[in-house]
Formats: C-alpha cells, sequence, structure tokens
C-alpha cells in the first residue's frame, strides 16, 4: 500500500474542510470498497477522511412522509430497521441480499452508493482500463465481458455497477442529499446520481469533487405489500448479481396503479425499467402484462460478444420478480 | 465422559491439538518467532510471453527499509533443468530468476526486501520493468495443434475398444470439461527461511518435510544434512504444498544475500499464480454397452494443458481403466505447453475431474438403456481390477450403493427427467460411484517413553505433517492403542525433518502410512523392553518398564508395504448420492441435500473422519457450483484474482450432508486396516450433482461448472 494521511471527521464541517485541505483526499465510509481497491493499487489516495463516525448515521422522518437514511449508517443497520422494513421491505431486501453479514456491518449506505466497477480489467494494473486509467482502453470491450452490460454502454467502457441497494433505491425514486465543500446542499433524483460511461467512464456519478454524501430520502412508504427483489448469481451469499430486478406494484381494482421497476448488473447504472412501468400502469397484473413489460424492458438491448444470455434470462427474471411481487400479498 | 482419557483408535476423540488452534496458539510458517526478520515481496511478471528489456530498481532501492532488490540480473544461479518440459514431482528443482524469459502471466520476475512487510511490498510496486512481448499460447483451443504424448506416458489398452463398440446396442462418445482450478488452502503458502551460512532452516507450509529438503538442497545444490524443514501445522494444502515452490527458494535466496532471516508469504492473488494450479481438461468417453447393461467397450481420451517449461499431466482415465467391468478398454492422456503457470496436483488428482466425465457418461448410458442408474453400474461391477488382473483388497462399491439407495430414498427419484416439481423448482435425484486409490508407503517413527509417577507417558516423532486432517489426533490415539496407555498420556510431534522420514501428507496415504509407522515404532518399543525384561509375567507398559528397571527408552520403527499389498489393487470405494432443485427460469439451482456412502477401511476416528469426506463433498460441490479460473483471452492473465471472483461454496449452498462409512479392516492393505478417505470424499460428487441436474430438467451439463449462466442457456436451447 502507498502511504497516506489519515483523519478521522467528527462533524460535516471537519470532513469538509479537510477535503478542501488535503490533497487527493477521498472519504472513508467503512472502507470495504475503498480499502480493498487501494490494496490492489486501483486508489491511490493521499489522504483518507474517515465519515463513517458522523452524526448522519439516523433513520428519521422527512418532510414528505418517508424516511432519511443517514449516509454514514450500516447497511446493516438499514436493512435491519423496522420502519425500513416495514415501509420500503424492497429496499430493505435488495440490501440483505448483498455481500455478507460481515461487509453490511461495515459498509455505509454512503458507501455503498460510491462502490465501484467489478470488472476485473479495472482491479488489475496491468490491463488496460478507461475507468481507471483514462484512454488507456477498454479490455473488457473485446475481451471477458459475460459479466458486462447490455444497456447504456459506449466503447470507452462496459463496466456494470454492482450494487443491489441501489436497484431498490432506482425502483423506489429515491434522492441523494449532499454538501458542498463551501457549505452548501443540494439534492439529486436517484436517476440522475448515477451516469452513463460515455466519453469519461472514469466518472461514475454526477458528484462533484469534494462533496459529502449526507443521506438518502425516500418518498412516501411505497409497494409495502407487493414487492421483490430477485437476485442471480453464482453462489447463494456472498456473490455479485450476474443480474437483478428490483420490482414493486399497487394494485386497486383489479389493475396496477402504480410501479417501481429497475435492474441491476446490466448497466454503469442502475437501470430504471421506465417503457416497461409505464407499460404496466392500468393494467392487470397478469404474466401476459408482465411479458409484454418484459419484453419491452429489454427492447433495446445491445449485446457484447459473451453476454447475450443476459437478455432472455432479463426476461424471465422481470416476468418472475413481477410474479412474486403480485403474488406476496395477493 | 471425557473422551481424550480413552484409549486406542476407534472413539470420536477431539483434535488433541484443537485448543491450541482455537486460542492461536498453534504456530504456522509465518508466526514464528524468530530474530532479525525482514519481510521479501515477491514482483509478478505484467506480460504472459516474452523478454524482460529493462529493470529499473532505483526508485524502490532508494525507499526507506529496502535492503535488497532481487531479479535476474544478480540473482544466484541455481540448479537448471536438464531438459526443456522437465516433468514435475514433488521433490523438483524450483529454479526461479535466473534469466530474462517470461513464461506466463505473474511468473515472479522479482523480489523486494525489507525491514517491515509494509516497505517491501510498497517498493515492490516501483520496480519497473520493459517487456519485448510476444504473443502468448493462451487459447486452449488454438493450442491442440501442439498437443503431445508426455514423457511420464500413460497410455493403457486392453483388448480393442473400436470392436467393442461395434458389438455394441447401444453406444456414447461425449467430451466432458473441467475447467482451471485453483487449491486455495485457508493458509497462504509461506516460509521463514534462514540461510545461516549453509546451515539453513525452514519454517515453511509443507505438506512433505522430506521432499521439500530435496529440492531445496538440490536446488542450491547443498547437502540435503544441512538442510532443515519444519512445518509443525498446515492450514491446508490440497496438493498446492507437496512440493516446495519458487517461494521457498526465493526466501532463501535472500537470507543468503543479506545475512538475516526472510519472510516471504504467498499473497491470495499471487496463490493464483505461483502455486501451481489444477489445468482445464477436455475428456472424451467413449462406451458401448450390450441392451441389457453389459459394457462391451470404454475409452477415455483426456487433453490437457501444462507450461512452456514444465510437465505435470493429470492421469483422469486411472479411474477408467478400473472401475467397471470391460473387456474393451483404452486411457490416453496428451498434453498441449501454453503460457499459463505449471499445473500440479490438486485434491485427487486424476479422480476428481476423470469421474466427473466417466460418472456422467455412466449416467448418460444408463438413461439410455432405460437402465436405473445403480442397477448399471451394479451389473458391470468387478472384484478384479481389469487393468492390471488382481484382485482389490476389498471393494464394497455395490454395497455402497445398495445402502445409499436404502438411506437416500432413491425409490422417490423421478423416474422421468424434468417429471418432479415444488413450486417454481425442478427437482432431481443423482447417483455416482467413487474410487480413490489407497496407497500405503513406507514410513518410520520414533516413540519415547517415560515412567513417571507409576504411569507410562509416550512422545511420538515423525517428520509427517498434519495439514488439518487429524493427523495429531488419530497418531495419539495409535501410540495409545498399541502401548495401552490412556490418549492423554501420548504427545505426539510432528513436521520437523529432524524427525524419521515419512511420505509426508498426500494422496490419501497420510493416515494408513503415518499410523502403521507409529505402530512399528510401538511395537519395536515393547519388542525392547520386552528383551531387556528378561523372563517376567509383566504385560502392560508400565510393568514391563519396571521389570527392565527403565525410565525412559527410545525405539524407532518403520513400516511398509509387504507381497500381499502388492499383489492386490487398493483402493477405498463410495458412492454420492444428490438432490438438488433447478430454478425452471432463472438457472439457480440449490443443492438440498447430500449422501456420502464410503468404505474406506478402520475409521481411526469417526470425528476427523466424518470432516474429511463433508470437506471433500463440500469442495466437489464447488467444482459444480462454480469454482473456476478464467483466463483472460488477450493478455493471458486471470481474470478471476480473489476470494471475491473466484467462487467456493458458502453455507447457505450447502444442505444437510450425511455420510454413512461402511465397517471395513481391510488387513490386506496393511497392517491395520486402514485406507485413505480425504481424496474420496471429492470424488465424483461433481457428476452426482450433473446428473441430479439432468434428473431436474432433462439438461445435460458436460462443461463445468453448472453457473447460472450456462444451465438457462442450456434450458433455453429447447425452448
Ligand atoms: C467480497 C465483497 C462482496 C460484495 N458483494 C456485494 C453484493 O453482492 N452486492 C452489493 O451491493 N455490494 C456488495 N459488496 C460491496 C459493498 O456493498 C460495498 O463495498 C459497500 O457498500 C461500500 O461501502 P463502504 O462504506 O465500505 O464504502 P467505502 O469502501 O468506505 O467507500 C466507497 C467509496 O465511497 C466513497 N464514500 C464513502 N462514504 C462517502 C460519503 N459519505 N460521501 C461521499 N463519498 C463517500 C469513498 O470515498 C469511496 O470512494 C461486496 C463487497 C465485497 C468486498
Ligand atoms: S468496461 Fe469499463 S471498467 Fe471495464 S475495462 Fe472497460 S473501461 Fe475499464
Amino acid at each position: 500500500m502507498r502511504p497516506f494521511n489519515y483523519i478521522e471527521a467528527k462533524t460535516k464541517q471537519q470532513a469538509l474542510a479537510a477535503v478542501q485541505e488535503q490533497e487527493h483526499a477521498k472519504y472513508l465510509g467503512g472502507g470495504t470498497n475503498l480499502v480493498d481497491l487501494m490494496k490492489e493499487d486501483v486508489e491511490r489516495p493521499e489522504a483518507l477522511i474517515k465519515v463513517a463516525d458522523l452524526d448522519n448515521d439516523t433513520i428519521t422522518s422527512n418532510a414528505v412522509g418517508g424516511l432519511t437514511l443517514g449516509a454514514a449508517r450500516s447497511n446493516a443497520a438499514t436493512a435491519n430497521h423496522p420502519e425500513v422494513r416495514k415501509q420500503y421491505p424492497l429496499l430493505s431486501m435488495a440490501m440483505l441480499s448483498a455481500a455478507t453479514a460481515q461487509i453490511r456491518n461495515m459498509a455505509t449506505n454512503g458507501g455503498n452508493l460510491l462502490q465501484r466497477t467489478r470488472c476485473p480489467y479495472f482491479f488489475e494494473t496491468s490491463m488496460p482500463c478507461n475507468k481507471r486509467e483514462p484512454g488507456s482502453g477498454c479490455g473488457a470491450l473485446d475481451g471477458a465481458n459475460a459479466q458486462h452490460a447490455i444497456f447504456g454502454w459506449s466503447k470507452s467502457c462496459v463496466a456494470t455497477h454492482p450494487s443491489d441497494m441501489c436497484v431498490a433505491l432506482a425502483a423506489l425514486e429515491a434522492t441523494v442529499t449532499v454538501q458542498t465543500p463551501d457549505g452548501s446542499e443540494r439534492t439529486i433524483d436517484f436517476s440522475d446520481f448515477h451516469r452513463l460511461p460515455g466519453k469519461q467512464p472514469e466518472l461514475d456519478n454526477t458528484l462533484e469533487p469534494g462533496e459529502l454524501i449526507t443521506a438518502i430520502e425516500l418518498p412516501k412508504p411505497q409497494f409495502t405489500q407487493h414487492y421483490h427483489y430477485l437476485k442471480i448469481r453464482e453462489r447463494s451469499s456472498y456473490a455479485f448479481a450476474i443480474l437483478s430486478v428490483a420490482a414493486g406494484l399497487k394494485v386497486r381494482g383489479g389493475v396496477v396503479t402504480d410501479v417501481g421497476l429497475a435492474m441491476g448488473g446490466v448497466a454503469h447504472k442502475p437501470w430504471k425499467l421506465t417503457a416497461a412501468e409505464d407499460y404496466l400502469i392500468g393494467k392487470e397484473p397478469t404474466t401476459k402484462n408482465f411479458e409484454e413489460a418484459a419484453q419491452l424492458a429489454l427492447a433495446d438491448a445491445r449485446t457484447l460478444e459473451h453476454n447475450a444470455y443476459k437478455v432472455p434470462m432479463g426476461i424471465k427474471a422481470i416476468v418472475r420478480t413481477l410474479e412474486q411481487a403480485y403474488s406476496k400479498e395477493a | 465422559m471425557n473422551l481424550n482419557t480413552s484409549k486406542g483408535t476407534g472413539n470420536p476423540i477431539d483434535r488433541v491439538e484443537g485448543k491450541l488452534k482455537v486460542t492461536g496458539m498453534a504456530k504456522y510458517a509465518s508466526e514464528f518467532k524468530v530474530k532479525n526478520l525482514v519481510y521479501a515481496q515477491g514482483i509478478n511478471s505484467t506480460i504472459a510471453k516474452g523478454r524482460i528489456t529493462a529493470i529499473d530498481t532505483a526508485e524502490a532501492e532508494a525507499q526507506p527499509g529496502v535492503l535488497a532488490v532481487i531479479t535476474y540480473k544478480n540473482a544466484e544461479r541455481l540448479a537448471q533443468y536438464d531438459k526443456d518440459l522437465h516433468p514435475l514431482s514433488t521433490t523438483s528443482i524450483q529454479p526461479v530468476l535466473q534469466s530474462d524469459q517470461v513464461h506466463y502471466y505473474g511468473e515472479y520476475v522479482g523480489l523486494v526486501v525489507a525491514e517491515t512487510f509494509e516497505q517491501a511490498q510498497y517498493a515492490a510496486r516501483l520496480v519497473k520493468y520493459t517487456y519485448a512481448q510476444e504473443t502468448p499460447d493462451i487459447d486452449f483451443e488454438a493450442s491442440k495443434g501442439k498437443a503431445y504424448t508426455p514423457t511420464e506416458q500413460s497410455d493403457y489398452s486392453r483388448g480393442n475398444v473400436a470392436e467393442g463398440l461395434a458389438e455394441a446396442d447401444v453406444t456414447l462418445d461425449e467430451t466432458y470439461v473441467t475447467p482451471i482450478e485453483h487449491h486455495h488452502p485457508m493458509e497462504l503458502h509461506a516460509i521463514i527461511g534462514s540461510w545461516n551460512g549453509g546451515n539453513v532452516q525452514a519454517y515453511a507450509s509443507q505438506q512433505m518435510i522430506d521432499n521439500a529438503a530435496t529440492t531445496i538442497a538440490d536446488t542450491f545444490q547443498i547437502d540435503k544434512k544441512n538442510v532443515r524443514v519444519m512445518s509443525p501445522y498446515v492450514g491446508g494444502g490440497f496438493g498446492s504444498k507437496l512440493a516446495a515452490k519458487q517461494h521457498v527458494i526465493l526466501a532463501l535466496m535472500a537470507s543468503k544475500a543479506i545475512n538475516r532471516p526472510v519472510q516471504l508469504t504467498v499473497s491470495r492473488n499471487q496463490m493464483f499464480t505461483n502455486t501451481n494450479l489444477r489445468q482445464r481438461n477436455e475428456q472424451r468417453i467413449k462406451i458401448g454397452a450390450k441392451s441389457d447393461g453389459t459394457l462391451t467397450a470404454l475409452s477415455h481420451d483426456t487433453l490437457s494443458h501444462t507450461s512452456t517449461y514444465e510437465q505435470y499431466q493429470e492421469a483422469c482415465g486411472t479411474v477408467t481403466k478400473m472401475l467397471y467391468k470391460t473387456p474393451n478398454n483404452s486411457v490416453t492422456h496428451r498434453l498441449m505447453p501454453m503460457n499459463l503457470q505449471s499445473p500440479f496436483a490438486m485434491r485427487a488428482p486424476g479422480e476428481a475431474t476423470g469421474s466427473f466425465a466417466l460418472e456422467s457418461a455412466m449416467d448418460e448410458m444408463a438413461f439410455k438403456l432405460n437402465m436405473d442408474p445403480i442397477a448399471f453400474r451394479i451389473k458391470n461391477d468387478t472384484q478384479v481390477d481389469p487393468s492390471n488382473g488382481k484382485p482389490f483388497s476389498s471393494r464394497l462399491l455395490n454395497e455402497c450403493l445398495r445402502l445409499g439407495a436404502k438411506e437416500f430414498g432413491w425409490e422417490n427419484r423421478p423416474q422421468k427427467p424434468a417429471s418432479k416439481s415444488e413450486g417454481n423448482w425442478l427437482v432431481g435425484y443423482g447417483v455416482s460411484a467413487a474410487s480413490r486409490r489407497a496407497p500405503y508407503m513406507k514410513t518410520s517413527a520414533k516413540v519415547i517413553l517415560e515412567l513417571k509417577n507409576d504411569a507410562v507417558w509416550a512422545t511420538l516423532q515423525m517428520d509427517a505433517t498434519d495439514i488439518g486432517t487429524g493427523s495429531y489426533t488419530i497418531l495419539a490415539q495409535t501410540v495409545s492403542e498399541y502401548l495401552d496407555i490412556p490418549v492423554e498420556q501420548v504427545d505426539v510431534e510432528l513436521g520437523d525433518s529432524e524427525y524419521p522420514v515419512t511420505p509426508g501428507s498426500g494422496g490419501s496415504w497420510g493416515a494408513a502410512s503415518f499410523a502403521n509407522g507409529a505402530r512399528a515404532a510401538c511395537e519395536q518399543a515393547l519388542k525392547d523392553l520386552k528383551d531387556k525384561a528378561g523372563e517376567t509375567a509383566a504385560t502392560t507398559t508400565v510393568a514391563l518398564m519396571k521389570a527392565a528397571q527403565l525410565s525412559t527408552l527410545e525405539a524407532e520403527g518403520t513400516a511398509e508395504p509387504d507381497e500381499e499389498y502388492k499383489a492386490h489393487s487398493v483402493f477405498s470405494f463410495g458412492a454420492n448420492f444428490t438432490e438438488v432443485w433447478v430454478d425452471k427460469d432463472t438457472g439457480v439451482f440449490r443443492i438440498k441435500r447430500m449422501l456420502n456412502v464410503a468404505s474406506c477401511g478402520k475409521i481411526l476416528n469417526p470425528k476427523t473422519a466424518f470432516g474429511q469426506i463433508i470437506g471433500g463433498c463440500v469442495m466437489g460441490a464447488g467444482m459444480a457450483i462454480a469454482e473456476r479460473t478464467e483466463v483472460e483471452p488477450n493478455f493471458g492473465n486471470f481474470i478471476t484474482r480473489s476470494f471475491a471472483d473466484y467462487h467456493v461454496p458458502v453455507n447457505l449452498d450447502m444442505a444437510n450432508i450425511d455420510v454413512v462409512y461402511l465397517p471395513e479392516e481391510d488387513k490386506i492393505a496393511n497392517k491395520m486396516g486402514i485406507k485413505g478417505i480425504g481424496e474420496l470424499g471429492i470424488t465424483s460428487v461433481a457428476a452426482s450433482i450433473a446428473n441430479a441436474v439432468f434428473n431436474a430438467t432433462g439438461k445435460r451439463m458436460r462443461d463445468l461448472p453448472l453457473t447460472p449462466e450456462k444451465i438457462f442457456v442450456k434450458k433455453e436451447e429447447a425452448a
């Protein structure tokens, strides 16, 4: 590991001040991603500012009747919080499918949003990777790309975002609150938080340098009856998704009145299935309609040499997730 | 009841070293406190083939704490292979940093030695290499034109397979693929090595002490008498620690250069590139049978890769030569040189992979013949090893299959594939037969008796190792049995080259060889006592000590295979049963339950034996579920490079595993009737899982591992 400075911030002000004072500083949450990447020499911060001990580790009610999830709170303590379980069971289910109990205990909500891709070229410093080293090329584009994106990729980068939590947050249409180094605050819609690679795959998201995530805001409780998170993976725990689907439904009078649908493991960002959502509104929650929606969802998929299987698998997964969601409380 | 006060073998006593391990008191190779210790970090090549054209060490050398940067330019000259494609063995020399050539991605190209581990690691990244790169051979398909017959070739045939196939009513010709896998014991390979002006001392994590000493002596061209290797505790090996690897040589080379003891630990990432691998195998099986199930022909042709400078060939066809009665049989093995590190023995080499092919093919044949797969196997049983005409010392395979069928509820197996479901899950049962050589090797041991407080205390010494298997415990039980003293009065000291020589841990010969060696030492001690005591009515060890007027006695004994053993084929046998549930849509499957029935001689300690079989089943499940090392198709590095992406099973993947031992004491195998267990457990587990997936889905999976992606694609094919 390269030598670095280490600062334990006790307040947001301290964290924001430190990030301006230190050269090439990074915030440190639970370190489950950042420290791994430092050991691999992929991330090379010269200073770490610990933000896992800030007081934004709470879960409170917000103005719109939803919950505010503090960025410093652990994934485990968020997913297992009684109000999160009750009001956003979809989020809880997605979060508990991630990693292992040990990692979820360490990982923070802020860090989860910013965890980096699992693309093997990104991890191996001797390989070409535009995300790690802009301009070096994308090793995966014509290489081992079975786990890579089918939506929204560019020739610069075909990586996927690995988070499970974020797939549920996309379906739930959360917002992210950040503090800028000058002390002001701004909120970012979840759909605008992560970005597509375009020509700048080194940027995973729309945060500006030094910005600190302080909270995730959830809208009014949603999909408390009909929800499901399906994660297809190689082993039953401690594995990232090959692909995943988060689905929430509201059914009134035999028709779908609200729906949240997103996929993971298919794009550079959690992939909201807007066309499928639009289709389902006002329709009966039948397998046939779910199949139509799934076809629409995958219609604009573009596959690479080794990941074509993700399209039919994605269709099956969406149908199954919607069925499971609907049958949960029906 | 305190089981540790029990006497003799056969009791499920706790591990005698258990407390030391759980309290962290048992010291592993890298944990010894050695004065003046410094740390080394290996540097790995970042190309798969070519030449180093320049090395810039200046920045690394200027770092605080850095003591040496060793590359091929300043490394001492070691013994060299006398031929290209050197056949690898457990005593092969391990030349390293001897030239500018790069043979595979991740090969050692340098070493940094520093006062602290962190300094060494940091400086290692600052050494800059320039390469002249060549196009590497990293594609299995493309390398097929270069296949050759290995030097230590093991082609075999009897009868005429073509004629046998012509006579058959039903035939099969299929190819089965197992991927590159890695051993990945929990304890990383490690050494603390001290050159000591030629009195070499190495605390090293090794399975075979004596062989490690040979490799060190031969590589440095020094007298083996001056080499001491110690390995009291080993956190698993699975074959990767059978031989001393390059890191052992690197640490000693560094110690010699700077005249201080050096610690070198191979990182998890380096475990992929610097400790050997299990190579990809393509195995083509042909079977012919009469419509009543009688086999008329069986052949097994294996294509594997090795490195461009060493040869290792996994004998996948071993099992096909001997498991079933068939007049016409042939087995071949071919190797192709590739720019990947050398393969070497990994748990049940030959059997673990070979049985996946054979036992999948047997299941396919049973289906074609419309026969129950158990009945098909029983029909072709043989009590004589057809590969050499020798009778089996014992073979209870049919009994394993029958008992397993009863215990598992085989009669509930869906008769037709894809005919049983539970909600969204398709349910299937699978079975496979297992066989694994049960070798017994020459082994020596020393026992020291002491008379204290009216009781005899014994210390057993041998260079055997306990690689997590339970050697300490079964040896304490063995000494207790032969000296007729409680287990707690026995002290076992292992893993030191100053002790009598054993074959070490490997090939499932440990328990049989070590225990018989200990027995021989005890028998010698009793004989010596009786000789010294002269005419006496004394029978117990205590009474004999007193009669001989001795307070201490040392005796050495050696056990080795006799003529009876050599006149027989000695194998352990077993049967695996698995129930799987396969998701009807997504390709995900779950192992619901497993049963392993084993006939493997006398069970010295049911508890440690149980652990061996369960561990084998989990590793076999790993082969089936997800384990594979993937080669990057353009650069030749491994894209699976940590436990985050090299997926071994987690608890949730493993359902309940039941183990049943068939009572057996095979006195032909050796005097104590012991046979190997460790590798029997993994053998053919993957086939029983793949066979269950077929039973559940009607889809035959011939390419491990059975990832959701592959099952999904296969299921879609038909749709
Ligand atoms: C083996 C393994 C398996 C895993 N499996 C899964 C899985 O199946 N599904 C899944 O979703 N995840 C999985 N994870 C990833 C895990 O969820 C993330 O590592 C974790 O959520 C990151 O949180 P952290 O607090 O540890 O982040 P850190 O590692 O501390 O930080 C990650 C990034 O976030 C930045 N950061 C942290 N906090 C803030 C903040 N408040 N404001 C601004 N920037 C911040 C850091 O600077 C860094 O760039 C796995 C991880 C491992 C190691
Ligand atoms: S897909 Fe993205 S992360 Fe992966 S190699 Fe290409 S640029 Fe790098």
